[in-house]
């Protein structure tokens, strides 16, 4: 009996293969490295994923992020939408300016950002200031130094990123569509929530993911926006590594961070096709 | 200088997987050539500090030049050996982790006595060599295996004189106590300090605090937690002063004049109850200048270079000589001036180096 016949080796693999494999070393391997830390130090075995059930501070220290995570993703994308859809209904000169305000804001850097909130909304920044030589209020509204504070922050920084990919999605829809709809008899309401926004699923859903993730890491704006109230999970790995050595603790929440992002991937797999999310084929 | 470190970083990974033979020459090279650095310095693995030079790890900001008038220029002239630089802050962890990969380069950090007692007994540091570095020049008590204090800071607290015009706050008791002060505070985050403010306040003796009795501490803190906010930075702390946010804030004492400064005398320093923390230096294990480095640190307890250090930075300093040889100006702002030093609490490295991870987590909780 002759055997079946292997398929050659495509010759592109052999050429690619040094490099991928060097972009395989050199990324999974300080992934790798940290995953062995936290299943490692300070004593091999999970007890460092143990103390995610025993830990009260660190049972606290995740429902805040996820909390905050999820406010600031909502109201990001819910903004992000409007501004979408006001630039895609705009006349291409108009669109073109508003683009270009977009992407200002992006090139500010976070620090700046954040001196600028606290400059703005501080407790005798302008807008407290000016309220209250008009009379308005008595006392400053505190809008700094505690959760508000940082969902402004956060809300303000990711909105340019909501707004690229739902804008994308929106512009691929073929505007007929919605008139199509009109003239069946659809209301304005119920065409938006029936037709336009299905359409725009994909984006939608790119929108809150890259925002939810961007939001879990973040650093700056909790630290100093929060005024040391609001510690969120990258500012308490940070002082695991750096001030108290806890090495292990660290490299485990990390690893919970990792982890908890691809269950989120796979769960939105069962529901869509991810790759229209990533720019691939339509679904 | 981060990107130049995980450049190194990503270099080395390659020059490791280049030898075990998972990667061809050719993709090494190119490696190389993209990451701009000729791959013999790679494969050879030098350090970036040479032996010939001093390479001191500090904050940044004034320090550098700070550091340079105080102690560089005296000890370039004597020894000829030039002194440079690393601005990203010795933090225990980075210190760690440098000397646990093998690539030392920094040869003298400017980081806490504290710091020297948990590095020292896990063996990342070197001793210091006591027949250079003269014992006697600091205060008693700060002169460890692995660590001299050099200079003293320490945390204080500056109140609003607007908010406070008849009979202002004076010590620890008075910034806990909302009833009698209202207003915002400010603390440390990272428990250094607050913790003993806290237990001052409580009313406990200062020769009583240590080992510090965490829960009462940690109770007294969330008492006033609706009331304050925390700063992590010297500048977030300078900040909240100067844009006006707190009634009452606990500072790094060496800040007060230029606060007072900046604040046109809006805001006083309260001295009485500081507590006076040692900044040490310490040498990692390993470090590229050898022991000329035990040179440097001699140099900085020398009386010219504790009073720059005082004039320049603020930093109060620990040799008695130089205490003795400060301006009558200086003598409210410096820690171990005659009228100072009888309230200074000296906080103990030994119970801040075996239990800096489980103070600072459970201060953390308390106030978040």
């Amino acid at each position: 009996m002759r055997a079946t016949p292997r398929h050659a080796l495509n010759a592109g693999w052999i050429l690619v293969l040094p490099f991928v494999a060097l972009v395989g070393a050199l990324f999974l391997g300080p992934i790798f490295n940290i995953l062995w830390l936290s299943v490692s130090d300070p004593t091999p075995g999970l007890g460092n994923y143990a103390e995610l059930f025993t830990s009260d501070s660190l049972g606290r220290i995740l429902w805040t992020t996820l909390r905050v995570c999820v406010i600031s993703t909502a109201i990001s994308v819910a903004l992000g939408y409007s501004i979408a859809y006001a630039m895609v209904h705009a006349a291409d000169g108009k669109r073109n300016k508003m683009l270009g305000l977009l992407l200002v804001s992006f090139w500010i850097s976070v620090l700046v950002r954040t001196f600028s909130w606290l400059m703005l909304l501080g407790r005798n920044g302008v807008v407290n200031s000016t309220l209250e030589t008009i009379g308005i209020i008595s006392e400053p509204i505190s809008f700094m130094r505690n959760e508000l504070g940082v969902l402004i922050g956060m809300v303000h920084y990711m909105v340019p990123y909501a707004v690229l990919p739902i804008l994308a999605s929106m512009q691929s829809i073929d505007g007929r569509v919605v008139q199509a709809s009109r003239s069946l008899g659809a209301t304005g309401t119920q065409t938006f929530w029936r037709v336009y926004l299905p359409l725009t699923r994909a984006g939608l859903v790119a929108a809150a993911l890259l925002v939810f993730i961007i939001n879990l890491g973040f650093y700056v704006i909790p630290a100093v926006l929060g005024g040391g109230k609001v510690l969120m999970i990258a500012e308490y790995i940070s002082v695991q590594v750096l001030v108290t050595l806890q090495w292990g603790t660290a490299a485990m929440l990390a690893a919970l961070l990792l982890f908890g992002v691809l269950a989120l991937l796979f769960l939105m797999s069962r529901f869509m096709k991810l790759s229209t999310v990533f720019g691939g084929a339509k679904a | 200088m981060q990107d130049k470190q995980f450049m190194r970083e990503t270099l080395l990974e390659g020059a490791h997987a280049f030898q075990a033979g998972k990667m061809g020459r050719r993709s090494f090279l190119a490696l190389c050539g993209m990451a701009g650095f000729a791959s013999a310095s790679v494969l050879a693995g030098r350090a970036e500090a040479a032996a010939g030079e001093i390479v001191m790890w500090n904050w940044g900001g004034q320090s550098e030049e700070c550091h340079t008038s105080a102690i560089g220029n005296a000890f370039t002239a004597e020894t000829g050996m030039p002194l440079k630089f690393d601005t990203s802050g010795p933090l225990q962890g980075k210190i760690k982790e440098m000397v646990d990969s093998g690539n030392v380069t920094a040869d003298v950090c400017d980081a806490d006595l504290f710091d020297a007692v948990a590095l020292g007994k896990t063996g990342h540091l070197e001793p210091i060599d006591y027949s250079v570095v003269d014992k006697t020049k600091t205060i008693d008590g700060y002169a460890l295996e692995y660590g001299v204090s050099i200079i003293l800071y320490g945390y204080a607290f500056m109140y609003d004189t607007q908010a406070y015009p008849d009979g202002p706050p004076t010590s620890w008791v008075d910034f806990f106590d909302t009833k009698k002060f209202p207003g915002t505070r400010s603390l440390y985050k990272w428990a250094n300090g607050s913790l003993e403010a806290a237990l001052m306040a409580d009313g406990v003796e200062k020769d009583q605090l240590y080992p510090l009795d965490m829960d009462r501490a940690l109770a007294k803190i969330k008492s006033i937690k609706d009331d304050t906010i925390y700063w992590g930075s010297g500048a977030e702390a300078q900040q909240m002063i100067v844009n006006g946010e707190v009634s009452m804030g606990m500072v790094w004492q060496n800040r007060g004049r230029s606060i007072e400064k900046d604040t046109e005398g809006r805001y006083k320093l309260v001295n009485n109850g500081a507590i006076a923390m040692p900044g040490a230096y310490i040498v990692p294990k390993g470090n590229p200048g050898g022991p000329a480095v035990m040179q440097f640190i001699a140099t900085a307890q020398s009386v010219p270079a504790q009073l720059e250090l005082f004039a320049c930075l603020g930093m109060t300093p620990t040799n008695s000589e130089a205490i003795a040889a400060l301006a009558e100006s200086d003598q409210p702002y410096s820690i171990t001036s005659a009228q100072n030093f009888p309230n200074v609490v000296l906080n103990d490295p030994n119970w801040w180096g075996e239990n800096t991870d489980t103070a600072v987590n459970a201060f953390l909780e308390a106030i978040s």
